[in-house]
């Protein structure tokens, strides 16, 4: 109950200051003006007019999608090391668990590279920057799996997913997916276990968009193996274990051939439900576009409630979301293919 | 330009007769090589409306292939490291077949798939519907490029070969055969005059002759004139008594 009294104390600025950054994420309006724009030119003057201001003036590089694209992960990136640096416990904590996702990441590409022998230097610099740790160097010098795991995956913060979900032995067998959605699993179970053990409103903010991640991906894991190599048993080592679909929805998926079974699974929970049941009118919205809907939805409500550390997720979420919406009305806009620009999520 | 030229060679009829067959010889070439640029002509024709064709699907193509990346990278995210640090061996791989046009051979290339689908769970968690079309419209492009490929090949060779074979054609049309012609126009020209020279000795040499005759008898009946009437000899069967007989 610390939480209520004593949180401004520690992370009260922080919050602040995530508010006032949330109020900066563009509006439908804005979109709408974006999406009126036929070039980058114009796109980058509507820009100077938002939170943005002179993302893309500074520098004197040609404007294009990749550029545009850099910038925003940049000021995502400064926006999040400055929160970090000035965060206490737990809140650092906290903020050290949104990266562990990124880290998988160029964990798993920086393994694959090493067992291809490419140099680690190349490598380096496409790693996601929110998920750098130390020993990512190091990472190229070791010649086996096992000189892999026992020296250096073993002093990263990931070593806990690493033991939960692959053992040495089996490191060369997995593919690089299977080995990333392993460790995802571990890690969201992981993640999902702190936010529990903190309580009060942490807990009743982003314990329900953990579940909701992980139902997510048992339903999109599922939805995409069919037709692979990938069988029931396989997947269901995929399947994280803290959602609401643990433990009969999973064992249905894992038994599930077709697009028709999966649906059937989600008649049970009535919120998958809807999201099912949307996808057959015909409308250009797909499967995973309806559940980064309702991601952002769930991340919205966050806001609406005070002294929690769900905020900070969130905002990194839907700052992310609103990286994704530039860039993809900036394609449409360069390939001139009007006709999907509106296919953006919505924020505000 | 080699206008007046003619081959050198002795105007005799053998001569003649070898020349009027190497005429021959050139007209039917001519003919042959006149059918094989037609022909080739007429593939070359094809060749560039298959082009246009594909050419403008091509875009089309293209444009779609890259607009689904577009959408991939927003649902999946940017999964162009994964992609690359994945690549072993090629999938689709191209084979060079060869075709025959009125004796040119033509390259063909046809592609193959070989091996699976190495990149079946990229996307596993996220995007994966977008990048299996990302991949089928990639597919496609690199189907329509291949065949653009062969196309284009076949219709530089073809260019070329109907280059060359039209210019054989207007060499031996414009110099071989007017050469030739000439050649045995002027054999035909030596052989005329060369009677002509014989008809004409014969005739002086008659002349001759006649005049040498009608000079010796001139000369004889001079000659008789001047030696008055000859007793002529007498002559045995006319004579009407023989002094040799006795009794008569």
């Amino acid at each position: 109950l610390g939480s209520f009294y004593g949180f401004n104390v520690d992370h009260g600025y922080l919050e602040g200051l995530v508010r006032g950054l949330k109020a900066g994420i563009l509006t439908r309006s804005d979109y709408h003006n974006l999406a009126q724009c036929d070039t980058l030119e114009d796109m980058k003057l509507h820009l100077q007019s938002t939170d943005y201001g002179s993302l893309l003036t500074a520098g004197n590089e040609d404007l294009t999608v990749s550029l545009l694209d850099n910038r925003l992960k940049g000021t995502i990136l400064t926006e999040f090391r400055c929160l970090r640096a000035h965060s206490l416990p737990p809140l650092s904590t906290f903020l050290d668990y949104i990266t562990y996702s990124y880290m998988i990441d160029n964990v798993v590409l920086l393994i694959t590279g090493a067992l291809k022998h490419r140099d680690v230097e190349e490598l380096l610099p496409r790693c996601h920057p929110l998920g750098t740790f130390d020993q990512m160097a190091a990472v190229g010098i070791a010649r086996t799996h096992a000189e892999l795991y026992s020296a250096i995956l073993v002093d990263t913060p990931l070593a806990p997913f690493f033991q939960d979900a692959v053992s040495e032995a089996n490191l060369d067998e997995m593919g690089a997916e299977i080995m990333r959605n392993k460790l995802y699993k571990a890690y969201l179970e992981a993640f999902y276990a702190f936010c529990w053990e903190r309580g009060g409103a942490t807990r009743d903010i982003m314990c329900p968009i953990l579940e909701f991640e992980a139902d997510r991906r048992s339903f999109i894991i599922t939805v995409n193996s069919f037709g692979t190599d990938l069988s029931g048993g396989d997947r269901r080592a995929l399947y994280p274990s803290c959602g609401r679909l643990y433990p009969e929805g999973l064992q249905l998926l894992a038994r599930a051939e077709d697009h028709e079974q999966v649906k059937a699974v989600a008649e049970y929970y009535p919120d998958y439900k809807l999201i099912f049941s949307d996808t057959e009118d015909g409308s250009s919205r797909t499967l995973e576009d309806r559940f980064f809907e309702q991601e952002v939805h769930l991340n919205t409500l966050a806001f609406l409630d005070q002294f929690h550390l769900g905020v900070f997720y969130s905002y990194i979420k839907l700052k992310e979301q609103e990286a994704r919406n530039i860039v993809w009305i900036a394609e449409c806009v360069t390939q001139r293919q009007k006709s999907k620009i509106d296919n953006y999520i919505p924020i505000f | 330009m080699s206008g007046k030229e003619r081959i050198d060679i002795f105007p005799s009829r053998m001569a003649q007769t070898i020349m009027k067959a190497r005429l021959k010889g050139a007209q039917t070439g001519r003919n042959l090589l006149k059918k094989k640029a037609d022909a080739l002509s007429m593939r070359f024709r094809q060749i560039l409306r298959k082009i246009i064709e594909t050419k403008t699907l091509m875009g089309e193509v293209m444009r779609e292939a890259a607009f689904s990346l577009a959408e991939a990278k927003f649902a999946a995210g940017d999964f162009s490291t994964t992609v690359i640090q994945n690549v072993n061996k090629a999938q689709v791989k191209v084979r060079a077949k060869k075709d025959n046009v009125a004796g040119v051979t033509l390259p063909v290339f046809e592609h193959y798939q070989e091996g699976g689908d190495s990149y079946e769970l990229t996307g596993l968690a996220r995007g994966g519907e977008q990048v299996s079309r990302l991949k089928r419209n990639y597919a496609k492009a690199v189907e329509l490029l291949v065949e653009l490929a062969s196309l284009q090949t076949s219709f530089v060779t073809l260019d070329q070969a109907i280059k060359i074979t039209n210019r054989r054609v207007n060499a031996i049309e414009h110099v071989i055969i007017p050469r030739i012609e000439r050649t045995l126009s002027y054999i035909i020209t030596e052989l005329d005059e060369r009677e002509r020279e014989e008809f004409y000795r014969l005739k002086k040499i008659q002349e001759k002759k006649k005049q040498m005759r009608e000079r010796t008898e001139k000369e004889i009946a001079a000659r008789q004139a001047l030696l008055g009437p000859i007793a002529e000899p007498s002559n045995m069967l006319t004579e009407e008594t023989d002094e040799d007989l006795l009794f008569e």
